[in-house]
């Protein structure tokens, strides 16, 4: 296979550079030439990743690790997918936290490892097999801590470890099917519709679904799949805004990444429908998304709010991709971009409030549209497109899953899921929209004269802006998205 | 002549440790001087074998004790798997010692001590025949019990009673085990594969197999397997240079290395694969391996919660010698290396901790990281690797018994793996718990408790950073060292 040095590029170029920031720690430079070099690292890595993502499906072989285990990248559809969204989300949140981390401090810490995990997100979207994965999965787990723990205080380090040993664990849940199929091929090169030896696994079905659920499972921890989802409520709000953005908004679809590429490039759709398998992950991830949605619904803390809702969000991609089916295939494609730019636009919002005004519970923004109107207005806007109503993009992403579920042939789930999917639905209105409602109509005892304009600088408001152009418009030009999920769906199924 | 580079590196430490005792105590420079020259010949004669190719596989007989009770040595695989690896560690923590253990006044008794223990070591490495082991393992006890008694206090002398008794009481179940071997092998030299011969009379396979456990059990005192391993976490409170390299590799890996030995070379794996008695010693082991992970968690004692960590990785290697298959064999053994390497590492850099700002508890080290931050980065790296982590080389060595483990099959394979990946999640709550603290202590700490703590010497810091750089080493680049490792379990090494 001819190697394609270019690849490593992206990977590598964003960790060097976050190790260079690290080190500018004790430099004496003044702040905004640090973070000139933190913003040309940012731009330099999107261009790269572009670069990369245009040169078609290439593969480059980094390293033997042993005699099976390979570490090694290829770009196809759904690394493009994956990594572009990535990058780009990363460039923009970036600039979002050069204005947000100049009231936090240790800001060389926090660009430092931002920058890092950035590569091994990178790395994961192009990683090649298994193992390879595996070893970037855990890089991201142990460079995103630093993110939860920054702001040392009591409940920071408990959430940081609490994020740790969830994902240490699922990691290692996962790591046991990779044991247990590594005789069956399971570490060889991703191919769409799997690549494990049918003549070796005969026999062993009992087994191999045992390993695939494990996977599942495990994985699906980074996803905040039930029951392994208490981490995320816990640690995405106390990190600083930016990374309580970037880990809802991207980290968690790394673990989807994963899901899809054990289900659908290793094991294969074919061997899990209609098994114990997919049944268990379906009641998973519905109960997930009802479960995730209530408690949101009830959260008075708003980050908090927001976690239950990446929660709840995560796993209708979850659901889609458990119901092994084309159109809920491109349904859960779509809503990891779509939900990923709300998600980091409301939790961008979040913090622009707590920027401004220190306020962190929702009862408390009454009025708050009046003073920021730019950061609400954004917020409103995604709030409509994670509720789904049309023409926003999360009504197109549900609309593929829902009717993905109807022709899935999933028995009871065909329906079950839909009707859930409509009530989590309500829900989201009912726990976002009151935050727009009492934000731009404080009712008429508010006391008008205390307002004062509290709008963020345009670091902040130009990439919610950008954000929510995106998670808007591609509601009503989603062909380029759909186009490329229905590219690879095609050859999985 | 030919023999002697097989006997000299056993020989002259041992005679070195004595010499040592002779010197007045007041010529205190000479004594660093003198052990570090003595320890770097022995290595070096080691390195020359390994490197030369000279003398491997041929015998050296030192005297014979009546008929076939000889005391033989001989450079197989495995002999250079283990003589290589304490060959390598030997000089290292001797440096260590020597800033660890100045100004104390027992210095001498220690290094000559110290440096004996190598000898006897080196002893159990090239021990070709299971007499020679038998006899270099109780001498070990002997010579590491003054070590352990070094500090003379009331817990000091509690815990090296402990020691002896255990280690004695270990050995003579061996010691059964080893006549068993004597009496219904054809030879009591090793060979891979046992020499057990079925057509001696009164060959009974349940009696053989009962004895194949009571000298597992026996030799898994100083292997620290459950429920025989109370004496490792009490002994920790010898010095640090002590705890790091004899209570986490040369002791409890000369115990894995005589079960490795009287598994492979003496019982034969094929005779016991799939027996009651290898049920037996693979539930042990899997107890030992929850049992150690699981305490260390509870453990707030830092050198004490290393020590449990190394109950629990000793019997990762003893659960790859478990396997019985040549793949289990290579997994023990490539976990023996690396885990040496993890352990001595992180316990230096604990020893480093408790030597530099006088720290002995877990819940102590808030903001250490920020004063000994090469200390505590070489700590980060033993620690991710003894967790499992990939491009660090407790992941290969996991990888491989894992894959053993599943070659097994069934549902101890399943257990075994299950049990493996229970453990590791313990040892990153473990370690990283620690680490977590280090760098990022909790806000409202006091910063002034720490001033004036600084790193170490030079003396302390070298073997420390090697030891990091030689796990990220073999994190990345593990290959020759396995086939190696693959060989020696498959016979065809040397």
């Amino acid at each position: 296979m001819e190697q394609d040095f270019l690849l490593l590029l992206p990977i590598f170029f964003p960790m060097a550079a976050g190790i260079l920031t690290l080190a500018l720690a004790k430099a004496k430079m003044g702040r905004k030439a640090k973070l000139t070099v933190v913003f040309g690292a940012l731009v330099l890595e999107l261009l790269f990743t572009i670069l990369c993502l245009m040169r078609g499906d290439v593969s480059v072989t980094l390293w033997q690790l042993t005699d099976t285990i390979r570490i090694s990248f290829h770009v196809d559809t759904i690394s493009r997918i994956f990594a572009g969204l990535s990058v780009s989300v990363w460039l923009l949140v970036g600039c979002f936290a050069f204005s947000y981390m100049s009231h936090e401090e240790h800001e060389e810490r926090f660009f430092g490892f931002y920058l890092i995990v950035e590569g091994a997100l990178t790395a994961l979207s192009f990683a090649d097999n298994m193992v390879g994965f595996y070893v970037f999965f855990e890089v991201m787990t142990f460079t995103s801590l630093p993110l939860v723990l920054h702001e040392m205080t009591k409940p920071a380090i408990m959430a940081g470890l609490k994020y740790l040993f969830y994902s240490v664990a699922g990691a290692f849940m996962a790591l046991f099917g990779i044991f247990f199929l590594a005789g069956y091929g399971a570490i060889g090169s991703f191919q769409a519709g799997g690549i494990l030896d049918a003549s070796a696994t005969a026999g062993h079905e009992g087994l191999l679904l045992a390993s695939a659920f494990m996977m599942i499972i495990g994985f699906g921890t980074k996803a905040g799949m039930f029951p392994m989802h208490g981490w995320l409520p816990t640690a995405h709000p106390e990190a600083p805004a930016p990374a309580s953005a970037v880990l809802s908004g991207v980290i968690t679809k790394m673990g989807v990444l994963a899901v899809i590429r054990v289900v659908y490039y290793v094991i294969g759709p074919d061997i899990l429908r209609r098994t114990w398998v997919q049944t268990v992950w379906m009641i998973l991830t519905l109960t997930t998304i009802f479960l995730g949605s209530m408690m949101a619904y009830k959260e008075k803390i708003m980050k908090k709010r927001l976690a239950y809702s990446t929660v709840s969000q995560v796993s209708y991609i979850l659901f889609g991709l458990s119901l092994l089916h084309p159109a809920a295939f491109i349904g859960a494609i779509a809503h990891v971009i779509f939900h990923s730019l709300v998600k980091n636009t409301l939790f961008l919002g979040a913090g622009a409030i707590i920027y401004k005004t220190g306020k962190t519970k929702v009862a408390e923004l009454r009025g708050i549209g009046k003073e920021m109107p730019v950061t609400i207005w954004c917020f409103t806007l995604v709030s409509i497109t994670l509720v789904g109503i049309p023409p926003t993009s999360g009504f197109v992403s549900k609309w593929y899953l829902a009717t993905g579920a109807l022709s899935s042939g999933t028995g009871v789930f065909s329906w079950l899921g839909p009707v859930i999917l409509l009530i989590s639905a309500l829900l989201t209105a009912g726990y976002l929209l009151p935050v727009t409602i009492h934000g731009f109509f404080p009712g008429a005892d508010y006391d008008y004269g205390s307002l004062e304009k509290r709008e963020p600088s345009a670091l902040m408001t130009v990439p919610m802006i950008l954000m929510t152009m995106g998670a808007v418009a591609l509601g009503m030009f989603p062909g380029v998205i759909l186009n490329a999920a229905s590219a690879a769906a095609e050859l999985l199924f | 002549m030919n023999q002697l580079l097989l006997v000299a590196p056993v020989l002259l430490p041992i005679a070195g440790g004595i010499l040592m005792l002779m010197i007045p105590e007041k010529e205190a420079r000479v004594h660093p001087i003198f052990t570090e020259l003595i320890v770097l010949a022995s290595s070096a004669m080691i390195w020359a074998v390994l490197f030369t190719g000279r003398e491997q596989g041929n015998g050296a007989v030192l005297f014979s004790m009546a008929g076939n009770l000889k005391v033989f040595f001989r450079m197989d695989g495995m002999g250079a798997v283990f003589s290589g690896l304490v060959s390598v560690l030997w000089p290292l923590a001797t440096l260590y010692a020597f800033e660890y253990m100045e100004g104390d006044r027992r210095g001498r008794e220690f290094f000559a001590f110290y440096t004996m223990t190598y000898g006897v070591t080196l002893g159990i490495a090239l021990s070709g025949n299971l007499v020679t082991l038998y006899l270099f393992y109780e001498l070990l006890t002997l010579v590491t019990f003054p070590l352990v008694l070094h500090d003379r206090t009331k817990e000091a002398i509690r815990a090296s009673r402990k020691y002896l008794y255990y280690s004695i009481g270990g050995a003579a179940f061996a010691f059964i085990g080893l006549v068993f071997v004597l009496i219904y092998g054809s030879t009591a030299d090793f060979t891979l594969g046992g020499v057990l011969n079925k057509g001696v009379p009164g060959f009974d396979t349940n009696v053989i197999l009962f004895m194949y456990v009571l000298a597992f059990f026996g030799f898994g005192v100083k292997a620290a397997l459950f429920p025989v391993h109370s004496w490792l976490p009490s002994v920790s409170v010898a010095p640090t240079p002590v705890t790091a390299l004899l209570h986490a590799v040369a002791v409890v890996k000369s115990g894995a290395f005589a079960i490795l030995r009287l598994t492979y070379f003496s019982y034969g794996a094929d005779f016991l694969k799939g027996t009651w008695a290898h049920y037996v010693v693979l539930g042990a082991v899997l107890v030992t391996i929850v049992y150690g992970s699981t305490m260390a968690v509870k453990e707030v004692h830092f050198k004490r919660r290393l020590a449990y960590s190394t109950i629990s990785n000793l019997s990762y290697v003893l659960l790859g010698a478990v396997m019985m298959s040549a793949a289990g064999m290579a997994a023990a053994l490539s976990h023996l290396v690396f885990h040496a390497f993890m352990k001595i590492c992180s316990f230096f850099c604990a020893g480093a901790v408790m030597h530099q700002a006088g720290r002995n508890y877990v819940y102590e080290l808030d903001g250490i990281g920020k004063k000994m931050p090469v200390t505590l980065a070489c700590f980060t790296i033993a620690g991710l690797s003894l967790t499992g982590i990939p491009l660090f080389a407790g992941f290969i060595s996991k990888w491989n018994i894992a894959q053993a483990a599943v070659g097994l099959g069934g549902i101890p394979g399943f257990l075994a793996a299950g049990v493996l990946l229970y453990s590791a999640l313990m040892t990153g709550i473990y370690m990283m718990t620690v680490v977590v603290r280090a760098y990022f202590p909790k806000e409202g700490y006091d910063e002034t408790a720490l001033d004036g703590v600084k790193e170490p010497g030079w003396r302390m810091l070298t073997p420390i950073v090697i030891f990091a750089a030689v796990i990220l080493f073999f994190g990345l680049y593990s290959r020759p060292l396995f086939h190696f490792l693959q060989q020696t379990a498959g016979g065809s090494g040397i």
